[in-house]
């Protein structure tokens, strides 16, 4: 991945690098159940897709999220970067910031269309919006991959 | 191509790699909440397609880079253990896309099934090899 770095910093960063992996990986299981469950036209079926989506967000994506963030600020921290101007650790707050934000309206949607679901009724426009926004984190985050990699000064 | 973009393009490939087998861990999931489920036929063509793409370009952007980096050699033993965990998780993921295959003629065993997820668990413990090998980078420098 990188040239040879110190050794105290791999912890860190493999749990950056594996937190975001499992991120990326559970938001893209996440988003296909969401696409699946507004496209289906049988509501049991739709309610099942949606439902499972959002318990993908819940128990993958949210604590993928946390495990990456910690990752982070760890691996900053061991590089004495905590205070840095560089763009590509601006992106990265960015990404991970906006990111933040994103997930938690994301959460909150998929709380209420759940409860909705689970009395008889459809997710709707609740699963069109969580895939939406879904999408909208893999397309931050692919921008968060490439400032980490290409570290553009 | 630049190193820069060799690394992001590999790294990517990774990323699309790692997002295929959490789909079939979903569809392993969705299988064990509740056999034959269309949940589980519904992910798995995805996972096949994204594993696929995934571990095909890792490999050539990969081993681009090894060439391209002059303090890297494809002999170092770092890259020669990750071509081999790669070799051994593609082969279990093409098992795994087989097995989720059987979805489209109905459903799948129990037998199957506990197969299903031994494979899972062992591809998962691959791919976290790989990324352990990948930032330690054992015997490097």
């Amino acid at each position: 991945m990188l040239l040879i770095r110190p050794d105290s910093w791999n912890l860190p960063l493999i749990l950056h690098v594996g937190g975001a992996m499992l991120l990326v990986g559970s938001l893209a299981l996440a988003t296909l159940l969401f696409i699946q469950s507004w496209r289906e036209r049988e509501p049991e079926t739709s309610s099942s897709l949606f439902r499972f989506g959002a318990l993908t967000m819940f128990f993958a994506v949210l604590p993928a999220y946390i495990l990456m963030r910690i990752g982070a600020q760890w691996v900053l921290s061991r590089e004495h970067l905590e205070n840095s101007n560089a763009t590509w650790i601006g992106i990265g707050f960015g990404a991970s910031d906006f990111g933040a934000l994103l997930l938690i309206i994301s959460l909150i949607l998929c709380g209420i269309a759940v409860r909705r679901v689970n009395r008889g009724g459809a997710a709707g426009k609740l699963a069109k919006a969580g895939g939406g926004i879904a999408l909208l984190l893999i397309a931050l985050y692919v921008i968060a991959i490439w400032a980490m990699t290409t570290k553009p000064s | 191509m630049s190193y820069d973009w060799l690394l992001f393009l590999h790294v990517l490939s990774a990323f699309t790699m790692v997002a295929g087998a959490a789909l079939f861990m979903g569809t392993l999931l969705a299988l064990r909440r509740k056999p034959d489920t269309v949940i589980a036929a519904r992910i798995a063509p995805a996972a096949t397609i994204l594993w696929g793409v995934g571990s095909l370009a890792v490999i050539v952007f990969g081993v681009w880079l090894a060439f391209h980096v002059s303090i890297y050699s494809i002999t170092d033993g770092w890259i020669i253990i990750a071509i081999v965990l790669w070799a051994i998780g593609g082969a279990i993921g093409g098992n795994i896309g087989r097995g989720y295959s059987a979805l489209r003629g109905g459903g799948i065993g129990s037998m199957e099934l506990n197969r299903l997820t031994i494979m899972n668990v062992v591809l998962a413990i691959v791919m976290l090899a790989i990324l352990y090998d990948m930032i330690y980078k054992p015997g490097a420098g």
